[in-house]
Parts: C-alpha cells; structure tokens; sequence
C-alpha cells in the first residue's frame, strides 16, 4: 500500500488547500503523514526527500522508494488518486 | 550462468563519455606477464560470486545516473553464456560495452550481428607476428583469430577500439609503430601505460613505466596512421 | 641572550615608598635590562594591573622579597619574580588579580622544539624562522585570547573540547573575506600605514600586481581565506586586444604569484579563492565596466564575455600544467559557478571538458553549484547566499561587494552524543546548550574586534577600518558567523548504533540533527539581529584534537567510536556531515546523500570525491557534473587525484608510492587534499594521515571467500 507524505509551512498560502486533500485521502483510508517544515522532524524530513519549497507531496511505495511527486505545488485530488490507483 | 567475481558501481573511465558500471568476469586464456588483474583471473575460486539479482538490483537504483555497463575480466567471451547475461543488462535499457583479447571472432560476429552490444574494446598485445604476440600474451596464441576479431571490428558495425598496454621491456617505441601500421585505426587505437604494481611476472614491479609525456606523443603518432 | 619577557618597566612617578632592602641581586628585564633589586616594581605591577589595594600589593612584595633573601640567589628573571608574586595572590584567594596578573609565555624546551621541528598543526605552514615567529605569536595570543578575550565559560568549553574556537592566535582579526577587485580597481592600491600610494592600474600586470600586494594585505588582517569575485570578468576591460600568449602569460603570472606567496605572512601561502564564471552573472550583466585608470570604459559587463571567457580558459591551461615540476598548485584555488545560465552560455560544453581535464588531471577545479534562476553569489567561507533587494544595489556598484566572516566556532557532535546516553531529549538539549555557548563566543569575539575597528584608521585593524567609499572596508552589518560541526557520522553511530551510510534510519537521524541546527541558528539570526551560519568546518586539525580529547574524556566507549587506527594514534572524526571516509559508496550516493545536507548548511559544503591513481576520461567527468546539478542539492564537488613528487629528480607521477617511479629515489613526498587545499603529506598531523589511509578511492568491490574485501583501483 502506497502512503502519502505532504509538507508544508505554517505561513505558505497553498498550504491549506494541500492539507484538505491530505485529509480527504485520511478519510479514505490513505495512509497520509504531515510535516511541518518549521520543525525538527518535518525539517528532516523534507531534506531527505529534497523538498525545498512548500506544500510538496511525496507518493511511496511500502519500501519507502518515491513513487511519484508534486514539488512546490498543489496536484488535484483527481491527479493523486491517478497516481496511487496507477501504481496498484 | 557466468560468475560475477568483481562490481565497480560506477566508473568514470571504462567507457570515454560515460558513467559507467564495471562486472568483472572470471578466467582468462592468456598469460600477459603485465597483467594486474591475475588474482581474479587465475584463481577466482578465491573469490565469493556476487549474485546477478544483486547488481541488477544497484543498477536499477543508479538509473538516472549510469549510461551503460562494461563487461571485462579476465576474457568475457571464454563464457558460453555471455548472451545471456548482456541479453538481461540490455533489457533493462543499459548499453553495453565489452572488453575483450579478441580471441572468440565467432561469439563477437553473433553479437555484432544481433546488435547485442554497443561498444567492443579489443586489447591488442603486440605487432601481429606469434613471436611478439606469444610474448605479450604469455602463451602462443591463434594469430587468425586475432586478426578475423580485427578485421571484423574495422567493418565498423559496432564502435570499438583497439587498446594497447604498453611494457617498456615488452614493447619498444618501434614495436608500438609496427602495430600501428598493421592496424591503421586512426583515433581508435589507444594506448595505456602498464602499472608495475602487482604484475603477474613479479620480475616486472620494478619496471618503470614509459614518461606518460613520451606515451602521449607515442599515442598521437598511431593515431595519425590510417 | 635569551631575553625573557616581563613585566613592564617601572612607572618612575609611582613610587611613594622607596625602602627596598638593599640587596645584591639583579633581575633581567622585558627591556633587556639588568635593573637592581627594587620591590617596589612588584608594588606597581599589582597596582597597574589588578584591582587590590596598596598595602596588600606592598605586602606580598616584602613577603616575595624575604623569600628571594633567604634564597640567597644573584640572579633571577623577571617572570619568576611575577610567578613568585602569583603564588602570593594564591595564598590570598585571589583569584581574580591572579588572572589579571598572568604572565603569558612559553617554557624553554618548548620554543627549543617549536624552532626545530615543523608545525603540523596547519599543513600550510611551512617551517623556517617566519613560520616559527608566526606560531610563537599564536600561541601568546591564543593564551590571551583564552584568558582575556573570552568568559571562562566560552574558554573552558574550548579547551574542554565541547567547543573549538579556530584561529585563536589570529583573534585580534576576523576568519575570512571575499572582495571584488573593482575596490582596487576604482580606488588603486592605498593603504593606511602605507609609504606610497598608487593610483588605479592602467595595465593587467599592475592590476595583478596591486591584486597579490592588496591580498598579502588582507592576509595580515584576517586568519583565513581570501576570496575574490568573478575574477576573469572584473579582468576583462584590461585584456581588450590581448593576444593569447600574452593572455597565457598573464595568468601563468596570476597563478605563480599567488602559489609562491610562502614568503609572506609567517610563511603561509595566501589561501586564495578565484572565482570564476564562463557566463556573465546575471546581476553584472548591465554594469557599467570599470577599465584602465580605474575609469568607465562607457561599455557594459556583457560586452566583455570573449575576454572573460577567454582569460577563465587561460587560467585552467596554467593549472593543467602544473607547476615546474608537474605537480598541481596548492593555491589559488579556482572555484567554477555551475548556473542555469552557464548551460546557456555558447561554448559551455567545451569549457567543461577543458575543467574537466584539469580535474582528472590535477584536481585543481571546484565545482560550486547555483541551481535556480535567482542570483547567488560566494562570499568567504565558500559561503553563498541569494542576493536580496540591497545586495543587487550593491552589484551595481560591485566594489562595496565585500563580506567577511567573523569567526569560526565548531562543536564536537560526537561529545554531544557520548553525553546523552542514549536519551534523545537530553542529546537535542545538550546540542542547543554547546550551539548557545558557539552564540555566546561569537558575541565576545564581535564585541572585542568592534573594539578594536573603533579605533579607525590609526588603530590595529586601519586595514579594514579605511574608509573609501563611505563606509569602511569591513562592513560589520554584514558580516557573518559561522557555527561548525565535526563527526555526525559518530554522533549518529554512539547515539543510534549505526553510521549515517548503514540505514536510512541512521541517515535520517543524521538529518534531524542537522535540521534542529538549521532551526535553531535562524532562530538565533532573529534574536541577535546577527548572521548566525552553519558550515561545514574543514577542520583540518579539530577532528583529530575532539578525537583525542574524547579518548581521554569518553573512554573506552570513545575507543570504538574514533576513526583511525588507534594503536598509532593516528585518530580522527569524519568531517562535518560527511559519510564515512571508507565506506564503500560510489561517488554517485556519495555526491547524492552528502548533498542531502547542503541546503540545510549554506557555507562551505562540499563532496570530496578520491580518486586516487584513477585518472577519469573529461567527459565522463563532465557527464558527473551535468547530472550532479541536475539530479542532486550537493552544492559542491571536488576530485582529489594522488601524486608522487620526487625530490630527487624533480618529477611528479600519479598514485602514492613509497619510491619515485622515474628514477626510483626513495626521498619522495606525496601530495593530495588534506581538507579544501592540496599539501604534501609530510606536513599532515596523525588524524589525517589515518583519515587517508582510510579514504575510498572507488575501487571495485571484490569480496575474498577467506574473510575481509579485497578492494582493486578502479
């Protein structure tokens, strides 16, 4: 099962509007992490994955190997469902 | 299926231009007194065998960064099995280039025909007279098959080169023109300073190398010959 | 005769009471001077320089007196009158007038051995009387610097090792500078305490001229790196019509200078950094060029790119070269931008095959990376930033282009980890406290120079405190400070049980250390109003002394952390962030996993890729370039081949061998990167010198059945 990996920044304007698809994917049962990029482990996070701009998503299959990504913008839910439904 | 004794992930200097991975492959049927390479070549039960899902594995992780995958020893083509193998790097959209001593023509025509590989790299020992070349090499070789190997590659359906290692006890300035006029490759022949560091014949650690100042001028002389 | 440093001569106007016992005994003086016995000097002394009271200060001189009477000796030296004193001070508790009264030296055998035997310390100091006057004033300035400049806290964390404060011996300057050569261009070389003055270069060899003498000056007023902007283009106007073998010329001349400057400052070469660009940088595209008499040649930057380009290409046919006898230059170092629109640049590909060469040949090139379109450019330090709104009004006028840093301070990261135990709270609140102590060093260092730079021009810094072009020379509200770190590779190891290239869960916890770094310092920038910076320390010689110091602090559980070989002592921690110096990783993960860290640290990150005998073809190089900008966030690469001089018959070859491979001769010397710079390896301390032993050099990986990996050049 693929998971999604979402970054953001408190203060970025897109950032909303990524975290509501990242909730809307939770409820239908993706797993979905959060990172804040203002904090330690966000910070890590997006380093490892080269994320320099917010919001980023990072799509992974289960041995964590980047399946897909949107870097510094925001993809529809249609274009993520796309995605993971692709790589199943 | 061919043992690979011997894994460089990446090399800068195998294959001119490319990124490279190196598989060295084990035994060899010559005997070149200058060879560095002759523990994995002569003795490879020494060696432990890394699995071809293995590389294949690194090498499907490197995608993005290696251009193509070189194949050397000891002598490739002494492995029945050697299609196989190049079949199974090609199919995941690597280039091959293979080193070879030229001494298999019949296995490089089959793979020049079926566009099985993308570069030959033929090393060629001495002047092509079985004196010379039964020095270099160690042990009396078929100068036919060497010569068929040559000629085939000169069709040029396949890009090659011809490399020399060059031994000053071995291979006089001389020597080295003799066997430019026979191949009159032009900028395909190069020629490489031998390494006095753990030769096959331990009475060659401590020859010195030619100047590399000397090799290169040496160099651009053959390749003025066409 | 040995003269021997003490107390300042008598104030005569301080002598109210003048009944010293009349004594047959002579003191040698600081003034070279034999003066009589005459207590009350101790009296002044006290006075002058610690706040106790008279009656105390002429009670502890009776008492010193009495002992030197009873003693019976003829002859005593000033310092063992001051340590006398001292002892007196001890037995009165007080501490403080103690430390105020401290004499600062060194003991015989010392200077005795220091005068004989090399530095090694700084592998770009050579030894000889210049080199010896240049560490005997280190080390009375670092003893100052420790008891003087800094809080006991800073100090004692320094020398406990939790810290390294660098340079000490050069405090009383900042670390590094980068400048533009437009500030000698437009204002000619005029120095304060100068005898003459010259006006703007009308001629390329002036420029130089002026270049080389303004950098020995620079030398003598910071302890580090002096790097220069955008050297080929700021060289352009003057090199209008030029032909190239004098082209050629004028950088063989450019290149020799500043390589054979071992004659100036303690010895030391000037560690100078050229940059160099094949395009014209963006934000000088449309700047008026300054030319000959440092006047405006009525053209635009952008016009001069055939010259610019033209001279870049010359510098790297001198360094392909080699010096007289084939070896590499030490130094300039030529540090090449790597943009966007240098891939828009006609003639990029061959310029990157000419670098290219010269780096599989010679090693000399650095390849720095400024991915994205905005403009960035190098400071010192290697320290690169994204110019804002007042930085592109600067590059208008690119003499005020002028950065420093103010200092270095590294943490010992492994410390951190030993101190932890194993609790993650304890380790990130441990590193806040050591990365605070770093802040609080910075804030003495920065109080102590704006103390010196107050003084202006007639004070010691008049260097930097000249002022031409309505501001001085330094600009402090530029200047930044940067934080270093040693050995996250062992700080990860202690703490997790891995090192960073064994499993992505080590990597990552590498990452969040360096990410609560990154926070924490920006948070810092915000509170100080000051530029607080990471960088990757070179630590040339701290890795081998935080190794050393946690042997003796962390043992035994440091024993199996140090790398090196411990049985010669030979110990060291892995640079900054830097994976493992043996693991078995390609250049490629390399270059791609040490580059993971290079946003997170803006000043000074680098891959070092060994090459060892390997001489790469340029255009596979070349290729690891391209896919280096393109593909990863690793700022900067370099390739460190290894030579073999030979002192014997003066010729260098590849590899490092015991014996010259031309003519045999055992008196060779090997030569590679010791940290950022090339040097011979006799001058390498012991860290080093295990660090490579352990170097991967991209061999093959062979595995013997009967146990170990036998790894062949590749």
């Amino acid at each position: 099962m693929e998971q999604i990996k979402i970054f953001f920044k408190a203060k970025c304007p897109k950032c909303p509007a990524a975290k509501e698809i990242g909730m809307e994917l939770k409820r239908e049962g993706v797993p979905v992490f959060h990172y804040d990029l203002d904090t330690i482990d966000g910070l890590a996070e997006a380093s490892f994955y080269s994320i320099l701009s917010t919001p980023s998503f990072i799509i992974e299959d289960e041995e964590e190997k980047e399946v897909a990504s949107w870097r510094g913008v925001v993809p529809t839910l249609q274009e993520v469902r796309q995605r993971l439904f692709r790589s199943n | 299926m061919i043992e690979i004794k011997g894994f460089l992930e990446t090399s800068f200097l195998d294959w001119p231009g490319k990124i490279s991975s190196v598989f060295f492959l084990p035994g060899c049927n010559f005997r070149c007194p200058y060879c560095h390479n002759h523990p994995l070549v002569f003795e490879p039960g020494q060696f432990a065998s890394i699995s071809l899902k293995e590389v294949l594995r690194r090498l499907d992780a490197l995608k993005d960064w290696i251009d193509g995958v070189c194949l050397t020893g000891g002598e490739p083509t002494l492995h029945a099995d050697l299609p196989l193998l190049i079949r199974q790097i090609k199919e995941r959209g690597f280039p091959v280039k293979l080193d070879t001593n030229g001494s298999n023509p019949e296995m490089l025509e089959k793979l020049i025909d079926k566009r099985e590989v993308d570069f030959i790299a033929m090393d060629v020992k001495a002047p092509l007279d079985p004196f010379s070349y039964r020095r270099s090499a160690g042990c009396s070789i078929d100068l036919a098959l060497i010569s068929k190997s040559i000629e085939m590659l000169k069709q040029g359906k396949v890009e090659y080169q011809f490399r020399m290692t060059v031994v000053p006890p071995l291979h006089s300035e001389k020597e080295i023109r003799t066997l430019g006029q026979q191949l009159k490759a032009g900028r395909r022949m190069t020629l490489q300073n031998f390494n006095p560091e753990n030769p096959l014949d331990p009475s060659l650690r401590n020859t010195l190398p030619y100047d590399p100042k000397l090799l290169k001028e040496m160099e651009k002389r053959v390749q003025e010959m066409v | 005769m040995a003269s021997v440093i003490e107390m300042k001569e008598e104030r005569k106007d301080l002598k109210e009471e003048f009944e010293t016992t009349d004594m047959a005994l002579f003191v040698r003086t600081s003034e070279e001077s034999m003066n009589d016995w005459n207590r009350q000097r101790i009296v002044d002394a006290l006075i002058r320089e610690t706040y106790i009271d008279v009656d105390t200060a002429k009670e502890i001189a009776r008492e010193v007196e009495d002992l030197i009477v009873t003693s019976k000796i003829k002859m005593i030296t000033a310092p063992l009158v001051r340590e006398l004193v001292d002892t007196k001070l001890v037995e009165r508790g007080l501490e403080q007038a103690r430390k105020m009264h401290t004499r600062l030296g060194m003991p015989l055998y010392d200077v005795d051995q220091l005068i004989l035997h090399p530095n090694k310390e700084n592998a770009n100091v050579p030894h000889g009387p210049e080199a010896t006057n240049l560490t005997l004033a280190e080390r009375i300035k670092k003893e100052y610097a420790l008891l003087s400049v800094f809080s006991q806290e800073t100090a004692d964390a320094h020398m406990r090792g939790d810290i390294h404060l660098h340079d000490l011996g050069f405090v009383d300057r900042p670390y590094c500078s980068g400048q533009s050569l437009e500030y000698i261009k437009r204002f000619g070389l005029s120095l304060p305490n100068s005898i003459a003055m010259a006006k703007p270069a009308k001629h390329p060899e002036v420029l130089l001229a002026h270049m080389v003498k303004f950098a020995a000056g620079l030398q003598s007023n910071f302890a580090g790196a002096i790097g220069w902007d955008a050297v080929n283009l700021f060289f352009a106007p003057y090199l209008t019509g030029m032909s190239d073998r004098d082209l050629e010329q004028l950088a063989q001349m450019m290149i020799f200078e500043f390589s054979q400057q071992a004659v100036a400052r303690g010895g030391q070469a000037i560690f100078t950094d050229l940059n160099l660009y094949w395009e014209i940088p963006k934000h000088f595209e449309n700047v008026p060029a300054i030319g000959p008499g440092g006047e405006k040649t009525g053209k635009n930057y952008s016009d001069y790119m055939k010259e610019s380009q033209r001279f870049a290409w010359a510098l790297f046919n001198v360094f392909m070269e080699g010096d007289g006898s084939g070896r590499p230059f030490f130094f300039p170092k030529p540090l090449v931008h790597i943009t966007e629109k240098f891939f828009q640049t006609p003639g990029h590909m061959d310029f990157l095959h000419h670098i290219c060469e010269v780096a599989s040949e010679k090693g000399n090139t650095y390849f720095i990376f400024d991915r994205g379109e905005t403009a960035k450019i190098s400071e010192c330090c290697r320290l690169s930033f994204k110019l804002d709104q007042t930085d592109l009004e600067d590059a208008k006028e690119p003499w005020k282009m002028r950065y420093c840093a103010l200092q270095n301070v590294t943490l010992n990261l492994p410390r951190i980890a030993y101190l932890a135990k194993g609790d993650d709270t304890r380790l990130f609140s441990k590193l806040t406290e050591f990365i605070e102590i770093a802040v609080k060093a910075h804030l003495e260092k920065k109080v102590f120079i704006e103390k010196l730079l107050s003084i202006g021009e007639r004070g010691p810094l008049a260097l930097l405190a000249m002022n031409r072009d309505g501001s001085p020379y330094l600009r402090m509200h530029r200047a930044s400070f940067l934080i270093g770190m040693v050995g996250l590779n062992e700080l990860v190891q202690v703490h997790t049980g891995q090192e960073m290239h064994q499993s992505r869960q080590a990597f990552k916890f590498g990452l969040k250390v360096i990410a609560h770094m990154k926070l924490l310092v920006d948070k810092l920038c915000e509170r100080y109003g000051m530029h607080f910076v990471l960088e990757q320390t070179p630590a040339e010689s701290t890795a081998y002394r935080f190794a050393k110091l946690d042997l003796k602090f962390h043992s035994p559980r440091s024993g199996h952390i140090v790398k090196g070989d411990l049985s010669k002592g030979e110990v060291y921690y892995t640079n900054s962030t830097y994976l493992n110096n043996s693991a078995v990783l390609n250049p490629i993960e390399r270059v791609r996993q040490e580059g993971l860290f290079h946003p997170l640290i803006e000043a000074g990150a680098l891959t070092h890729i060994w090459l060892g005998e390997a001489k790469p073809s340029r255009e596979s190089l070349a290729n690891f370039v391209i896919k280096t900008f393109r593909q990863t966030q690793n700022d900067q690469i370099a390739f460190s081949p290894e030579f073999t001089t030979c002192n014997a018959c003066n010729r260098t070859s590849r590899g490092l061998r015991s014996s010259c491979s031309y003519c045999g001769s055992a008196e060779v010397d090997g030569i590679t990167r010791i940290t950022g710079y090339f040097t011979k390896l006799s001058s390498w301390n012991k860290g080093k010198i295990g660090e490579l032993h352990n170097r991967y050099r991209n061999q093959a990986y062979i595995e013997a059945k009967e146990g170990g990996t036998v790894l062949k050049a590749g």
